[in-house]
């Protein structure tokens, strides 16, 4: 989520509740003769606050379970969630009283630690990581559809060699516009120039690098390469197929696109793979806490 | 419309002595019978047998001589649901209470499904019976809509199955052709015509049967004008068959307010306020309209306050809104909309996609919304740093609704564009969206051709394989649509495109 003036109020009252927090916490821990302690009165309050934080915060993966149900806007409980989730540590650290104790405790503020670090890991990717897509993928796509889409441009690279025309995805722009479009071109007449080359060009690097894993191996995943590869080819083939190798150079820049919106895609959403079993990890380890304190305490 | 393998009418094709023993034929020209000889077939069908199909495409009209025939939606008129609705407890038991909901809105359904034929169907048991002397199929064949509804043979049934040369040659030559035509449908169809619309439907039998001499059934032929902006009002017009444009004059050239179809009214505004007629109005394929004198007009509005409170009340809202998006249309500059048809859309869900985390919620909760079956999908052009999804736009001029052989594509009283639970999912509307965001989606099963008499929705060995159209209904009854509303970055936007680039 992006970080605008719209959280300025959230950010206000955070500041101020950690604010509040931090006073109370320094006459507390001032006052204790022993120190402070998770047991005493004003610990437990510290830590019946931050539970409430994060129990709240824990809401949001149910609420975007029934997404249509109307209780709120999923975005307001997703600026609750980074707030409270915010306000969170401080006040675990005042109910701690900066220790980590015994084993159960430690596991659980590390635990607790790790989901802060990957939350606040995943909202500051959020802050960039969309616009980056937003300008260097103008032929973005729905993610589950990439493979179907990276086998269509496969396909279409095969008709183009084979000059039986079809149709080629390109970026378009008019003023503000940008997307993709279909342009279809006629078919090439039978007795055309030699294709060889391009069926051997397209055989050797186009169809290793539009498999599946081709991308990694392949020389045309780098920009570079790619450019002097087809230049190469130009110089090989009839300067009638010369648009048909510009076309397939466009064909390999969107392969390219894919495996970048990808890569971008795995780092906008990856951190979520840590940040979400262990706040499972974090909650259940948080109740076995509290039932702990209880018959202990 | 079977053919044989020189391309003729399959049927028994009939000599010139045959035609003119038949009486609808008295009148006509020799010479033309003639001429179209291989136009006019006569075609028996056995009892059970299908003599058309709804949402096949066809260019025939049939006209039964002898037998009766039922007319009936064999897509079951339902609710589409997808599968991804029940999941664990708490799912199931959401499902089942909605489940509940659902067939009580079902059990309360009323108003009547429009079709080619003389007779109407009604919503809540979708099927009727044709018998000697109807004529259906007059739109397809003559504006080539597919079929509206299927018909079964119910007994022996013969019909003259003809192209539409025979068409226009019996409604223009002969003597008994159209009076017996315009007097089955007063006798039969007036009343539920006009009781139909909700407005109406307090009319008194007594009045109706008043009406049944006066009022005249007028064809127009495609582009003609029936009524021009500004000229005096004179008369309320029903529409019987076919599609009617409603346009109004802006500085910017002519801006479509709607499309009106069978069983819609127009000509009312006119008749209400000052006597003029407020927006022009053009016949877009082979229209007929009764037409509703002045007199009988004010005759309705003084017997039946209730009525005329209601007309009124829909003309000042029509009037608002017509004057609202002509001030909306002549106050922004066209120049980058119109690449992508933006300027057409009232409502344009766009997508920030500097925000935008491609978390696909907004997709997830358009599935939730309309029982796993999504109507958005987050790909399309781009316009500057927003993505324009696949999802309707509710055009200004929504070219979705004409032709819909049975009137399931509509707008109620406000903006959003619905399709009905009756579509036959002839795929129409999903050719005519210029922004391909009508999608068809499977029922589930086939559609047999069992009826609404029959096993409803359930499918007949071999059936073809039912679907509906979707679009989105910006989820009418919300206050804000659930892609809007379930977007966890405030990236989704519904905007009406023109003061939205206005703020910006």
């Amino acid at each position: 989520m992006l970080l605008d003036r719209s959280h300025r109020p959230w950010a206000i009252l955070t500041a101020l509740l950690a604010g509040v927090s931090f006073l109370l916490y320094a006459v507390y821990a001032s006052r204790a003769p022993d120190g402070p302690r998770g047991g005493s009165a004003p610990g437990l309050a510290f830590g019946i606050a931050a539970s409430v934080c994060i129990g709240f915060a824990a809401l949001l993966g149910a609420r975007k379970r029934r997404p249509h149900y109307r209780l709120g806007r999923v975005a307001t409980w997703l600026k609750g969630h980074l707030w409270l989730g915010a306000l969170s540590l401080p006040l675990v650290l005042f109910h701690a009283g900066f220790r980590f104790g015994g084993t159960l405790t430690s596991v659980l503020m590390g635990a607790f630690l790790a989901v802060y670090v990957t939350g606040v890991m995943g909202l500051v990717l959020q802050q960039f990581l969309p616009r980056v897509m937003t300008q260097s993928l103008p032929q973005e796509t729905v993610f589950e559809q990439l493979d179907h889409v990276r086998e269509e441009l496969l396909a279409e690279a095969e008709h183009m060699v084979k000059g039986e025309g079809g149709a080629v995805a390109r970026p378009k722009s008019a003023g503000r516009v940008q997307g993709r479009v279909v342009e279809s071109r006629a078919a090439a007449a039978e007795a055309g120039p030699d294709r060889n080359a391009l069926s051997l060009f397209l055989e050797r690097q186009l169809r290793p690098y539009f498999a599946k894993d081709g991308a990694r191996r392949s020389r045309l995943a780098d920009a570079s390469a790619r450019a002097a590869l087809f230049e190469e080819l130009r110089r090989t083939v009839d300067p009638a197929l010369h648009p048909v190798t510009r076309d397939l150079e466009a064909l390999a820049a969107q392969r390219d696109q894919i495996e970048m919106q990808r890569r971008l895609h795995l780092w906008l959403h990856g951190w979520l793979l840590v940040h979400v079993p262990l706040s499972y990890a974090m909650c259940f380890l948080g109740a076995v806490h509290a039932l702990m304190a209880l018959y202990y305490g | 419309m079977p053919l044989d393998t020189e391309g003729r009418l399959e049927g028994e094709p009939l000599a010139l002595d045959q035609l003119r023993g038949i009486p609808v034929f008295e009148g006509c020209s020799e010479a033309l019978l003639k001429k179209n000889l291989g136009a006019v077939v006569r075609r028996r069908f056995r009892p059970g047998e299908i003599i058309c199909r709804e949402g096949e495409f066809g260019s025939t009209a049939f006209y039964i001589l002898e037998g009766e025939a039922e007319v009936f939606l064999r897509t079951p008129v339902a609710h589409l649901e997808g599968k991804a609705r029940v999941k664990g407890l708490f799912g199931g038991i959401t499902s089942f209470l909605q489940s509940l909901v659902r067939r009580e809105e079902t059990r309360a359904r009323k108003g009547t499904i429009p079709i080619d034929a003389p007779v109407d169907l009604s919503l809540d048991r979708p099927e009727a019976t044709l018998s000697a002397g109807d004529l259906f199929g007059e739109m397809t064949c003559m504006s080539f809509y597919p079929r509206s509804a299927t018909v079964r043979a119910r007994g022996e049934v013969t019909v003259l199955e003809m192209l539409r040369n025979i068409l226009d040659l019996l409604k223009r030559g002969s003597k008994g052709f159209k009076e017996q035509l315009d007097r089955a449908y007063k006798e039969r169809a007036l009343a539920t015509h006009l009781k139909a619309m909700p407005l109406f439907e307090g009319l008194t039998d007594d009045f109706i049967d008043g009406l049944r001499e006066r009022v005249s059934l007028v064809p127009y032929e495609p582009g003609k004008v029936i009524c021009k902006q500004g000229d005096h009002a004179d008369r309320l017009y029903l529409i019987r068959i076919g599609f009617v444009k409603v346009s109004q004059e802006s500085p910017g050239g002519e801006v479509i307010l709607k499309y009106l179809h069978r069983g819609d009214y127009f000509g009312e505004m006119g008749l209400l306020g000052a006597g003029k007629r407020t927006a022009t109005c053009t016949a877009l394929d082979h229209v007929e309209l009764v037409e509703i004198g002045q007199e009988d007009f004010a005759r309705m509005m003084a017997e039946f306050p209730a009525i005329r409170k209601g007309l009124e009340e829909t003309a000042r809202v029509h009037t608002a809104e017509n004057a609202k998006r002509l001030e909306q249309l002549a106050s922004v500059s066209v120049d980058d909309f119109l690449e992508q048809g933006l300027m057409q859309a009232q409502s344009l869900l766009l997508i920030d996609l500097d925000r935008c985390t491609r978390c696909d919620e907004c997709v997830r909760a358009c599935a939730a919304t309309h029982d796993g079956v999504t109507r958005l999908i987050r790909d399309g052009l781009r316009f500057d740093r927003y993505l324009v999804p696949t999802s309707c736009r509710s055009c200004h001029d929504p070219l979705c609704m004409v032709g819909c052989p049975v009137g399931s594509i509509r707008r109620r009283d406000s903006l959003e564009i619905v399709i009905e639970d009756w579509c036959i999912g002839c795929g129409l509307c999903a050719r005519n969206c210029p922004y391909g965001n009508i999608n068809m989606h499977g029922i589930g099963g086939g559609a047999g051709e069992e009826g609404a008499a029959g096993k409803e929705g359930q499918a007949e060995k071999g059936g073809k394989p039912a679907q509906k159209a979707i679009t989105c209904d910006l989820c009418a009854g919300w206050k804000e649509p659930t892609c809007v509303y379930a977007c966890p970055h405030e990236a989704a936007l519904r905007v009406d495109p023109k003061e939205f680039l206005i703020r910006r």
